[in-house]
């Protein structure tokens, strides 16, 4: 897809239809010379008869044919029109819902879902508008309120303040520990780093000791770097950790806050909605590719339990581990789980099964050549 | 050309400078095919600015062009008609100046609400070039939100998708006055009034035959049964004569169905006949309504948030997910995903791809699985970690068994397919 030509291909629409306005313009100003002619005759005491001019008027004007003047300029405005729409409709995919199931969603539980993703995105005024629009007001008041809470500690942090967040962090402690976060450590960092900007060499040793001292046995090193630092008050830019004193440093507290947050209140970092649309974006093209094979399977397409074509998403879409066989290439289940073998290669059970003619003979692994025993295969869990 | 599935290097053309982000070399090249084949979804975004475009452009030479016969039309009655006065000649001549300085005007405003339209089409190709690895996050965020707008005026919440637009700054990205247009009709037919219908039917008349939409008729159709139920019948019989027998050549059976409903009264209990005059109808041209505008502007029929869901439910999708333990990452840990997702397709995928039950994240060549004597499988990282925290000891998670070493632990699990 060649956005360059898309782009060419619109820049002369718009000449086109510059052209065909200007040549309008101008057929429009003959007519009106014409009239005008026309009528300076009348007015003027002539000997010509008014009726002749009139008559002559008529003739001049049909001559002119202005509607056959601006033919041209249309028909070429007409072609650039229809070329644009062809390279549209080659260049994407003009019908993506090919690929759509006849299934339809429930309402409200897509409108759970958007409600729940405003609010966890904070675009709290536009998730009130939407609630009181769809008229659902149950269940999203949960998600609201948790969020709410953490904008409010977030939009704190945006403007300088760091006291809702310390705040927050001191009362779930225990759980950042055991989550092994230093949340703590660093909200505590960026305030002491601020408090030395500011200048006050003591107030920031004081503020130290107080906050930072708990931190010393488990972060020497940070707690080194960060007291050095007080070398350098009111002149941070010159310190040699310019990671410790930059702003973006507020950007990472930030992002790490969030993530805790949400991981402490049960939900996922990234808003579900956003993921699954990601997820769809990469699973569309393979999936319509594959309608535009397969036209004539409509029917089967909408009532099959697993996809026909594999769709191979990004990384960060795998929260469940999938195992292939390699032999029989079908993806591992309860009623068919991953055995491993005494050699240390995995094959599905059924696999096993296959190839030791139900446990009746060893086999070769299809891997290394060792002989296997069915037998002494025995079940993973990943 | 195939699109590559996860860097695999099955027979692709190279990648010659067909994407944005022409400063060479940026983005990877998976990312680059994937970013593509992304963008390739993007029909509507640049088909309906274009249409609005292009209706506004017909429009106005439409009115040019009614405008000029009427001009030259008047010229000639006038030089035809016998008795008239010199200052009656005058009058009409410049009459007909002024009007044709009414219609340049006209022509200069319009001209400039087609730059605007067209500044529109311009914008939608410059944010589809903006993509690249560097502000991707950003992008598909605001893809998220172009969609949920999308919803919202499809389902009529005016409100809220302009707020959306607004708070994000993506008037320009979104197509809220090309609906605000179907608004007027809807909002007319659910009032049970054709007027606004029947007007936009022959707005678009050449295009709606083209397709060989019977729209039209049917308005008229329930014009004609309003008529019926108020018992103006010889009214509905003039109405039929004039406006349904033209449809008649290809739509006979309908038309005689419906003027059956002249022998009916409108509480009539005879099942077919009922149907005709349930108020449910209107509903049922709502419906055609927006097929037929989505169809004239390049849309699909269902919103865009439906079609991106499904899939992405159905690429998700995995009998683990229902399971207690699933990772709140996943959308489908959530009550309100799996209602959607259950009457959908499992994913299918044909390379194995391990996660790390106490990590969850990939165990692949450089983090790879192994195996404690229970047969769970755990990643190596987990595994050392835990040994660190307790004295080389290790408990596994889900069953509680216990080894004291890490030794204990067998043989790493060789997995060919793994992908990196």
């Amino acid at each position: 897809m060649e956005l360059n030509d898309i782009k060419d291909a619109f820049d002369r629409v718009a000449k086109k239809q510059k052209l065909s306005c200007s040549k309008t313009q101008e057929v429009i100003d003959l007519i009106v010379q014409e009239i005008e002619k026309a009528l300076e005759t009348v007015k003027s005491a002539s000997h010509l008869d008014d009726k002749y001019v009139l008559t002559e008027l008529k003739r001049r004007l049909q001559d002119i044919a202005p509607l056959g003047q601006l033919e041209g300029t249309q028909k070429e405005l007409n072609i650039a029109l229809s070329k644009y729409t062809k390279i549209l409709e080659k260049s994407f995919n003009p019908d993506i819902s090919k690929a759509y199931r006849n299934i339809e969603f429930d309402t409200h539980t897509v409108s759970q879902i958007i409600a729940s993703h405003f609010y966890r995105q904070g675009l709290f005024e536009v998730g009130d508008c939407f609630i009181s629009e769809t008229k659902e007001s149950e269940c999203s008041a949960a998600i609201l309120s948790i969020f709410e809470d953490m904008y409010q500690i977030l939009e704190a942090m945006k403007s300088g303040n760091l006291e809702p967040a310390l705040k927050w962090a001191a009362a779930n402690s225990d759980k950042l520990t055991q989550n092994g976060s230093d949340l703590q450590l660093k909200l505590h960092s960026l305030q002491f780093v601020e408090i030395l900007r500011k200048g006050s060499r003591e107030e920031a040793l004081k503020y130290a000791r107080a906050n930072l001292a708990p931190f010393a046995s488990n972060h020497v090193n940070e707690i080194q770097k960060l007291m050095a630092c007080l070398i350098w008050a009111r002149k941070l830019e010159s310190c040699p950790y310019p990671q410790l004193v930059s702003q973006t440093n507020w950007v990472t507290v930030a992002e790490e806050l969030t993530r805790q947050f949400c991981n402490l209140v049960g939900q996922s970092y990234e808003s579900p909605l956003s993921v699954t649309i990601a997820a769809g974006v990469q699973a569309l093209p393979p999936l319509l590719k594959f309608m535009t094979v397969m036209a004539g399977k409509k029917q089967e397409w909408q009532s099959m339990k697993q996809l026909p074509v594999p769709v191979e998403l990004d990384k960060e879409f795998q929260f469940h581990s999938i195992f292939v066989c390699p032999v029989s290439k079908e993806q591992t289940s309860d009623d068919n789980p991953p055995m491993i073998m005494s050699c240390g290669h995995v094959l599905c059970r059924q696999s096993i099964n296959k190839m030791s003619k139900n446990h009746s003979r060893t086999f070769k692994c299809p891997y290394c050549p060792s002989d296997i025993d069915a037998a002494q295969c025995r079940q993973l869990y990943f | 050309m195939d699109s590559l599935p996860n860097g695999n290097s099955a027979a692709a053309s190279p990648p010659q400078n067909t994407t944005p982000a022409a400063a060479g070399g940026t983005t990877p090249f998976p990312k680059l095919t994937q970013l593509t084949e992304a963008l390739k979804l993007e029909h509507q975004f640049l088909r309906v600015p274009f249409e609005h475009y292009k209706k506004t452009i017909r429009t106005n030479h439409r009115a040019v062009e009614k405008e000029i016969t009427s001009v030259i039309s008047n010229v000639a009655d006038v030089s035809d008609s016998e008795n008239f006065s010199k200052d009656d000649a005058v009058n009409h001549l410049t009459s007909l100046v002024s009007r044709l300085q009414g219609l340049k005007r006209k022509l200069e405003e319009g001209s400039r609400t087609e730059h605007l339209q067209a500044q529109k089409c311009r914008a939608r190709l410059n944010h589809l070039e903006s993509a690249d690895a560097e502000n991707l996050a950003e992008w598909n965020n605001t893809r998220v939100k172009r969609i949920l707008v999308d919803y919202m005026l499809r389902m009529s919440y005016y409100e809220t998708a302009e707020k959306l637009a607004e708070s994000s700054n993506i008037q320009d990205l979104v197509d809220i006055e090309v609906f605000q247009e179907a608004k007027k009709v809807i909002d007319a037919l659910q009032n049970k009034e054709v007027a606004p219908a029947l007007a936009w039917c022959s707005d678009n008349k050449s295009r709606l035959k083209k397709s060989k939409s019977k729209f039209e008729f049917q308005l008229r159709l329930q014009e004609f049964i309003e008529l019926v139920r108020g018992e103006n019948n010889l009214r509905a019989i003039t109405y039929a004569r004039k406006y349904l027998a033209p449809w008649g050549a290809t739509h006979m059976k309908e038309l005689q169905r419906v003027m059956a409903t002249l022998a009916f009264k409108s509480n009539t209990e005879c099942t077919t006949y009922k149907a005709l005059f349930e108020p449910k109808q209107w509903d049922f041209l709502v419906d055609q309504f927006k097929q037929e505008f989505c169809k004239l502007y390049g849309m699909t029929l269902e919103p865009l948030l439906n079609i991106y869901l499904q899939a992405g439910l159905s690429a998700l999708n995995t009998p683990y997910c229902y399971e207690d333990d699933c990772t709140k990452e996943d959308p489908l840990s959530q009550e309100s995903f799996r209602k959607l997702a259950s009457p959908l397709p499992y994913s299918k995928q044909h390379h194995s791809k391990l996660v790390c039950y106490i990590t969850k994240e990939l165990m692949d060549t450089e983090n790879p699985p192994q195996v404690l004597p229970n047969g769970y499988v755990y990643s190596t990282k987990a595994l050392e970690e835990m040994a660190k925290k307790n004295n080389g000891k290790i408990t596994c998670p889900r069953t509680g068994l216990f080894i004291n070493t890490l030794d204990a632990v067998t043989f790493d699990v060789s997995l060919p397919c793994i992908d990196k």
